[in-house]
């Protein structure tokens, strides 16, 4: 089976399940409007935009000094820091750790880099149990799925579903009600914490200037796995650092902001190195793993700003496309608008070559992002590279070359137009929309109706306009 | 065989060597985030702020009222077992004799005796107004699990304390050659009580950290030790 039909089989499926369709309805509302009114009551949210996108820039045309600073850093606070060329070592490194610290149970904060290598799966597979800390990881992980979301991993989910859920795996009495649901599933982790020996977390922002790792996070299992077991490893992708701590400030506030609508995230935890010798508390080694997994190969080419991405979630929300199929159609990791972008990239191209398409380029992603990310731009560079690469069929380049003509030949735009327009008409119903185009156009109308074209084109309205308003007395 | 990093580092070094992805742009000056008025009350904002986050002020007019205020925090939920920075980090005297008066033992020692604890109690660094944020370093006799093991988190914090915006202490760090963030293993900024919003974006709070939030703010500085 082709992969087009894979991705166009998962979005039938998610456009015809009525509980994804009620729970991304209920959430990606509440998380757009959340946003929207954050981020009006700030000073300037443009320029604050601004400078959060000059921060990312200047760490990405610094990226290999600013790591090399971290580095620096991070030892001289007491760390150790490990490199992974790609997700199979990151996995490698970590299982080496375990094995030197004798390492029977992992809690782990929320990390999307061990998404990407599916460590979770390694770590099992050699008998090391390992436990996600965070509410909406943990409850996917019981359900034996994979987030759908980039900061509310279950938001696929309803809390009937999640109810459900709980009530089969872990006994707990069923409720409609999340607060009685989180409460169970606190008294649940608690043992965990104290169990673990290792503590997994993912990293938000590195602050190479003092060697120092930022979680953001509200639930308080970042800390607690970041604090509670003698081992703490963090892992971040080379993209991560920043090099100051007034990037920090700017950039941590519109994570929080974009991601949820909040002003700061409840637990904004800045660690650097393990405790201190005169510390009572806190891990006594601090690893932090530094992954490539396929980003140096963005870095320096025309896709570079999506190496910007603070992974706020904000374009999921606001775009119409995820609105509608959820996170689990795009195929991997990272869904929605800048999925589809950092997917090709770092699987390459031959990864469900249909994602830079499943976009209306609307530029909703792109106004909702808090560092500028030209997303619709990109989307267009990547169709562009996929035609080149072959990925287009005869009928579909035939097609372009034809609209092509017409577009460059007033006449056969004109004469097209109005051939168009009385094709439309004849196949349109009452209310002017077409239920069934004739192949190869029918799989547009597989599942949606097309708009018969106007009878009076838009040239001649203009026409017609412009000589009313050229009569004295009458306005337009 | 080269190892990882050299691998990794060549590897960018290599797509940075034709020119930088974007421009060099001077970035002198920042624009703050938070809105707040030249002549804003700073702590009327930052108790208006945790109460949005679901934190509870008391607000103590000296040390005397605030060693009320903890006596009904603690008398009024049958608290039996405390975890505690040591009180040359929490800037109000006398609770030792208060707890014994209250007949709550002071617990120490490793994470599964602190987890035992009904309550934390510790100081706070700095205070953010504009966001309702504490900031809590790890240290000597400060303890990281007073603010995050136990059910409830009583913080003691006086006025002098509190800074208008995240930017300004990030800026009285800078004055200090950001020493804090390399002498603690750990600063945490709290801000609110611990919530989720993973199910179906619904707001709810107490999850894994603390399920209350109290912070006992003394105002008259005059009269402190």
């Amino acid at each position: 089976m082709s992969r087009t039909t894979q991705f166009s089989q998962s979005v039938t499926v998610a456009l015809s399940d009525i509980q994804l369709q009620t729970a991304l309805d209920r959430g990606t509302t509440r998380g757009v409007n959340a946003r929207i009114a954050a981020m009006v009551e700030t000073t300037d949210a443009d320029a604050l935009r601004r400078q959060a996108r000059l921060a990312r820039e200047h760490a990405l045309n610094h990226l290999p000094d600013l790591l090399e600073q971290l580095e620096r850093n991070v030892i001289a606070n007491g760390g150790h820091v490990l490199w992974a060329r790609d997700a199979a070592e990151l996995n490698q490194v970590i299982l080496d750790l375990c094995q030197k610290h004798g390492v029977r149970c992992v809690t782990k904060g929320k990390s999307m880099v061990t998404e990407e290598s599916e460590l979770n799966h390694a770590l099992e597979a050699h008998g090391i149990e390992v436990t996600e800390s965070d509410l909406g990881e943990y409850i996917i992980q019981l359900a034996g799925e994979t987030p759908s979301h980039i900061v509310f991993p279950m938001l696929h989910k309803t809390k009937e579903a999640t109810a459900q859920l709980l009530h089969d795996k872990l006994g707990m009495p069923m409720t409609d009600r999340p607060e009685e649901m989180t409460r169970f599933v606190r008294g649940v982790m608690r043992r965990k914490y104290l169990e673990a020996d290792m503590g997994i977390s993912g990293v938000n922002f590195a602050i190479a200037e003092t060697g120092t790792i930022a979680t953001v996070e509200n639930e308080g299992n970042n800390r607690l796995s970041t604090s509670a077991p003698r081992v703490h490893v963090a892992v971040m992708g080379v993209e991560k650092v920043i090099a100051t701590w007034e990037d920090y400030a700017i950039l941590v506030q519109l994570l929080a902001r974009s991601a949820t609508g909040q002003r700061l995230s409840v637990y904004n935890n800045l660690m650097s190195g393990p405790r201190r010798p005169d510390e009572p508390d806190g891990p006594e080694v601090f690893y932090l793993i530094i992954m490539d997994n396929g980003r140096s190969h963005i870095l320096g080419s025309e896709y570079t700003e999506s190496l910007a991405c603070i992974r706020c979630g904000a374009c999921l929300n606001a775009c119409p496309v995820y609105q509608n199929i959820g996170g689990h159609a795009y195929g991997w990791v990272y869904p929605g608008p800048i999925g589809s972008i950092i997917s090709p990239l770092l699987l390459g191209p031959t990864h469900a070559p249909e994602l830079p398409y499943a976009s209306s380029l609307c530029g909703a992603c792109q106004a909702a992002c808090p560092v500028e990310i030209n997303i619709p731009d990109m989307l267009l560079k990547l169709r562009r590279d996929l035609v080149q690469a072959g990925d287009a069929t005869l009928a579909w380049r035939a097609g372009m070359r034809l609209w092509r003509q017409a577009m460059l030949s007033p006449a056969l735009y004109r004469s097209g137009g109005w051939l168009a327009s009385l094709a439309t008409q004849m196949l349109a119903n009452a209310e002017g929309k077409i239920e069934s185009l004739p192949p190869p156009l029918k799989a547009w109308t597989d599942s949606r109706d097309f708009p018969a074209f106007a009878k009076q084109p838009f040239r001649e309205r203009l026409k017609q306009r412009r000589r009313s308003q050229a009569r004295p007395g009458v306005s337009g | 065989m080269s190892s990882a990093r050299e691998d990794i580092l060549g590897r960018l070094r290599r797509a940075l060597a034709q020119q930088p992805p974007f421009p060099n742009q001077p970035r002198a000056s920042y624009l703050p985030v938070t809105r707040l008025s030249p002549d804003e009350d700073l702590k009327a904002r930052f108790i208006a702020e945790c109460e949005r986050v679901k934190g509870i002020v008391h607000r103590a007019p000296d040390e005397a009222a605030a060693r009320d205020a903890l006596r009904d925090l603690l008398a009024g939920r049958n608290v039996r077992r405390v975890i505690l920075w040591d009180e040359a980090h929490i800037p109000l005297s006398g609770i030792a004799t208060l707890l014994q008066a209250l007949g709550i033992a002071r617990i120490q020692g490793d994470n599964a005796e602190v987890a035992t604890a009904d309550v934390g109690i510790t100081g706070a660094d700095w205070a953010i107004a504009a966001t309702g944020t504490l900031v809590l370093s790890s240290g000597p006799g400060k303890p990281r699990m007073a603010s995050l093991l136990p059910p409830m988190h009583i913080a003691v914090l006086t006025e002098d304390r509190i800074v208008p915006r995240l930017e300004d202490y990030i800026a009285a760090q800078r004055a200090r050659q950001l020493g804090a963030f390399r002498r603690s293993s750990n600063i945490t900024l709290i801000t609110g009580s611990s919530r989720t919003s993973d199910i179906e974006m619904h707001p709810v709070f107490g999850v894994h950290g603390p399920l209350a939030l109290y912070i006992i703010l003394i105002e008259n500085l005059s009269e402190r030790r």
